[in-house]
């Protein structure tokens, strides 16, 4: 993981529901546009914590966790930015996945995240899951 | 949230559905909903236009995908408007823009199936 020299952090709660992604991406747009990212470095986090958001929404309706939250920190750091989601949707059993026509779009999901940073870890945490994403800020 | 969507159709035009503002996985249902409604009126050729569209992820990208695959099986056909350099580097890193077939311009999108643009 990043050697990151933390000089920051913003903590975001929000209600693990869809119309709710949305201000999860406009808070990471103003975390990312204040460090030193290109604008398309920028984009690309946007889209990744957007990405790793929509996922916790998809497992909480289907896990029946929606009334759940979904907490996003980040920590600025001196050259990286890291992002810390944490769901409460329930466990991603795969074994109930049989004919998911959402599987399609999870993969896809999963993909961008991998494409988009320079780092992600997924790990399960306390019936829930928790996504670390790291973006280096390179010079511009 | 910003999003809206308009269909266009009727007379010799193609039936074209024009999005804005951001397809995501709030508002990508409504998409779906819309391509099932097009699909089930028999419509085969159908142009998506994505010019004023400023955020698309993968929730949008599955709804195409799937609304591709049921076009084609009916002999039809399903092309995209994207100028925007942004939301085509979605389809570029995702091979999408492989699967697609892709324009600049909507009069590019209607050449390409033989007709006059909307």
């Amino acid at each position: 993981m990043a050697d990151n020299q933390c000089s920051a952090c913003v903590e975001l709660k929000f209600p693990c529901k869809p119309e709710y992604v949305g201000v999860a991406r406009l808070a990471i747009l103003g975390v990312a546009s204040r460090m030193r990212f290109s604008y398309l470095d920028v984009e690309d986090i946007r889209l990744a914590v957007g990405e790793a958001c929509t996922t916790s929404v998809e497992w909480a309706k289907k896990n029946d966790r929606s009334d759940s939250d979904i907490v996003m920190r980040s920590e600025i750091g001196t050259d990286s930015l890291i992002v810390d989601i944490f769901d409460q949707a329930g466990e991603r059993k795969e074994e109930n996945r049989a004919d998911d026509p959402d599987q399609e779009t999870e993969n896809i999901g999963a993909l961008l995240i991998t494409l988009l940073v320079d780092e992600v870890d997924v790990t399960s945490s306390n019936g829930g899951t928790h996504v670390r994403m790291v973006k280096h800020a390179r010079q511009r | 949230m910003n999003f809206k969507m308009e269909t266009h159709s009727g007379g010799t035009e193609l039936p074209t559905v024009e999005l804005q503002g951001e397809v995501d996985v709030y508002t990508a249902p409504k998409l779906k909903q819309q391509m099932i409604k097009l699909l089930e009126s028999n419509t085969r050729e159908l142009i998506i236009d994505l010019t004023k569209v400023d955020y698309l992820d993968s929730t949008a990208l599955g709804v195409l995908i799937g609304g591709l695959r049921r076009i084609r099986e009916r002999d039809g056909n399903m092309v995209l408007v994207c100028p925007n350099t942004r939301i085509l580097r979605v389809f570029e890193i995702t091979g999408l823009d492989k699967i697609f077939e892709i324009f600049t311009s909507l009069e590019d999108a209607s050449e390409s199936m033989g007709k006059e643009a909307p």
